[in-house]
């Protein structure tokens, strides 16, 4: 019985959601939701959809034709050249785009190597599609980098897919082309599929300690025709690797849509093609209401995005100063993009016996953090083993709450 | 956006569009159909700026009532704010006494309803018309294909007699307003005849883009381009026929 999901976990981030609701003060920096609604141009968008009453039917299952030519010309502006026909898939959020391409790629008792630490769902879809996560350490001390040759060494004849996220969750930094490139190599090599999820791809703090070649200036050709600060290498820009690449993105982060469920996905043609059959199968279409949002969300909240992103950067800076004055509890590597902080918690003479949880430190901190401060975190081993000794702080959360949370947390440890 | 400031904003933008167009008398060429509006009105403003010609073309979503003369004046939208729309509205009389207005202006038309071609067609008077294609699409806010087709043959019948209307003919529906031009049509498809219009023999897909082969009246072209999809093709054939009229 139950063969399938015997060694699914349910999220560590739920898990650790329901312990905080048990006390009524917490403030949680544990979920990765952004603080802001959904932009008004978007709901507005949605409004009017409704009114005509043209979202009570399925649309298509690759998705509305109108919204998979929004997204064409959108990926062309970021040179990246997909037929909306054929290559690009509208999701119900990127999680059932990951599983829909894992079921489509992958055959039972396949290897996808996954970079850790990284976003807590990808080792149990990897399992539900009946694969072998296989864990490949990042290098906090080159500020979570990939390391090439632990990767080669990680390949075996069963591996079938590097699965990345880039930026990566939970510690908000990027991989730059350099490495991507490197990783598009062991690819080629290696007969792999490359799995690509950018779903925080919009959120990139310009800072002047970002190397230029992780992150190119572009001109948009945009309605305002201003200078869009920054983007990010993605791999599904080179042609030669179209039939390696699946990149995935979702509206959720970007546009503060996260209980819209819609994303989308885009590879060749040879792989779109089988990727749909699962997705019929999953959710026949994304919501069409939602694509609907998603459609106003591409013709009208560019400026939206750029003001959570200002936000954004200004809760990282205060997340970072208030941490730093808590220096002799953590250290950090200071992240360029998402809404996540990875801090490595340096103070180690708590005594955390008395709580049941797993045996793992970070667990244990978090579970003394909520219970002495009520502030709710995620411990970092939910991200991988790598992640052991260290917390995920969200940012997403309003300046008020953060500051709040990290009173708190002064006045356990100062 | 309250209804009545937005029939005032409507009518405003209108009239001044109208204004500039009689006094700066661009060619209007507009785009119309369910999809590959976007990809058809990029290959043609790139047609007229190989040409050196001055063009505009609208942003993807200004192609209703109140966009397309934000795209025609060159002017940003004030979305959902009051406060954006000021500015907004300035501009939009400023633009009457702006020189250098471009010479060529493509147009994507956006139908997602009855009438919306009619109250389209009161701001501008097209001298060449596309039609990219017909689909379902859109279908549920008419009541009937016949209704959605009256939208098109709307266009068709009200493009100048002395240019010319572009149509897709492998498309049923598309090919049929034919009949209804009083302007000269030319096709262009896989399936057209190279005497009537540009047939494209083969697409040719590669690592680097799709290669293109096309036969206008005898006469063959190649193009290569690094995108991917057929529509590429049904564009880069509108473009042929665009550069041949000019």
């Amino acid at each position: 019985m139950f063969e399938r999901t015997k060694n699914l976990r349910l999220s560590v981030i739920k898990q650790i959601e329901l312990r905080a609701a048990k006390f009524p003060g917490v403030i949680s920096l544990a979920q990765g939701v952004p603080s802001f609604d959904t932009p008004e141009c978007i709901k507005r968008r949605v409004e009017l959809a409704l009114r005509r009453g043209v979202v009570a039917k399925y649309s298509l299952s690759p998705g509305m034709a109108e919204l998979r030519e929004l997204i064409e010309i959108k990926l062309a502006e970021q040179n990246m050249f997909y037929d909306f026909e054929k290559e690009i898939v509208v999701t119900a959020g990127s999680i059932e785009g990951i599983t829909a391409t894992l079921l489509a790629i992958t055959n039972p008792g396949d290897e996808v190597i996954i970079p850790e630490p990284t976003y807590t769902s990808y080792r149990e879809v990897i399992l539900l599609a009946g694969c072998q996560p296989v864990f490949v350490p990042l290098n906090e001390e080159k500020g979570w980098a990939f390391e090439l040759d632990r990767y080669e060494a990680a390949i075996t004849p069963r591996t079938k897919a590097i699965f990345y996220c880039n930026p990566n969750n939970p510690t908000g930094t990027i991989y730059s082309k350099e490495q991507l490139l490197g990783l598009a190599e062991l690819a080629k090599k290696h007969n792999l599929f490359l799995i690509s999820d950018e779903v925080y791809k919009d959120f990139l703090f310009d800072d002047d300690d970002v190397k230029t070649s992780d992150v190119e200036s572009v001109k948009r050709p945009s309605r305002t025709s201003d200078v869009s600060p920054t983007r990010i290498f993605s791999l599904a820009e080179l042609p030669e690797l179209r039939k390696r690449v699946i990149r995935l993105f979702s509206f959720s982060k970007s546009y503060a849509m996260t209980g819209w469920r819609v994303g989308y996905l885009h590879t060749d043609e040879s792989i779109a093609r089988e990727i749909i059959k699962v997705h019929d199968c999953l959710v026949t279409c994304a919501p069409v209401i939602s694509q609907y949002a998603a459609m106003g969300a591409l013709e009208m909240a560019e400026k939206d995005v750029k003001f959570f992103n200002q936000q954004y950067k200004k809760r990282r800076d205060l997340v970072c100063s208030r941490l730093d004055r808590l220096s002799h509890i953590f250290s950090y590597v200071k992240p360029t993009s998402a809404y996540y902080i990875f801090p490595k918690v340096l103070k180690k003479d708590i005594s955390l016996d008395s709580y049941d949880c797993p045996e793992s430190f970070s667990w244990k901190f978090a579970l003394y953090l909520l219970e002495k401060s009520q502030v709710a975190v995620v411990p970092g081993v939910a991200f991988g083993p790598n992640g052991e000794d260290h917390i995920r702080i969200s940012f997403g959360r309003s300046e008020e709450d953060i500051n709040r949370a990290f009173d708190r947390m002064d006045k356990l440890f100062l | 956006m309250k209804p009545f400031f937005k029939i005032l904003l409507k009518y405003y933008l209108k009239y001044i569009t109208k204004l500039v167009l009689v006094i700066h008398r661009p060619m209007i060429i507009v785009v119309a159909g369910s999809t590959n509006k976007t990809f058809v009105r990029d290959e043609i403003r790139r047609v007229f700026i190989e040409k050196g010609m001055a063009v505009r073309a609208n942003p993807k979503n200004f192609n209703t009532e109140i966009g397309l003369p934000l795209a025609i004046l060159g002017i940003g939208s004030g979305y959902g704010s009051y406060r954006d729309w000021l500015p907004a509205m300035k501009n939009a009389f400023s633009a009457i006494f702006k020189k250098n207005f471009p010479e060529v202006l493509v147009l994507e038309l956006g139908v997602s309803q009855k009438g919306d071609m009619k109250y389209l067609l009161s701001i501008v008077k097209p001298e060449i018309s596309i039609i990219t294609n017909i689909t379902q699409r859109y279908i549920e806010s008419f009541s009937g294909l016949d209704r959605m087709m009256a939208e098109y043959e709307y266009l068709v019948k009200n493009t100048q007699a002395s240019g010319r209307v572009i149509l897709n003919y492998d498309n049923e529906s598309v090919r049929a307003l034919g009949k209804k031009a009083k302007a000269k049509v030319v096709y262009f498809g896989k399936t057209v005849l190279a005497e009537d219009g540009v047939r494209i023999e083969s697409i040719l897909r590669t690592e680097t883009g799709e290669i293109v082969e096309m036969n206008y009246k005898g006469k063959k072209e190649k193009i290569s381009t690094a995108r991917f999809g057929e529509h590429y093709a049904y564009s880069a054939a509108v473009g042929v026929i665009v550069k041949e009229g000019l």
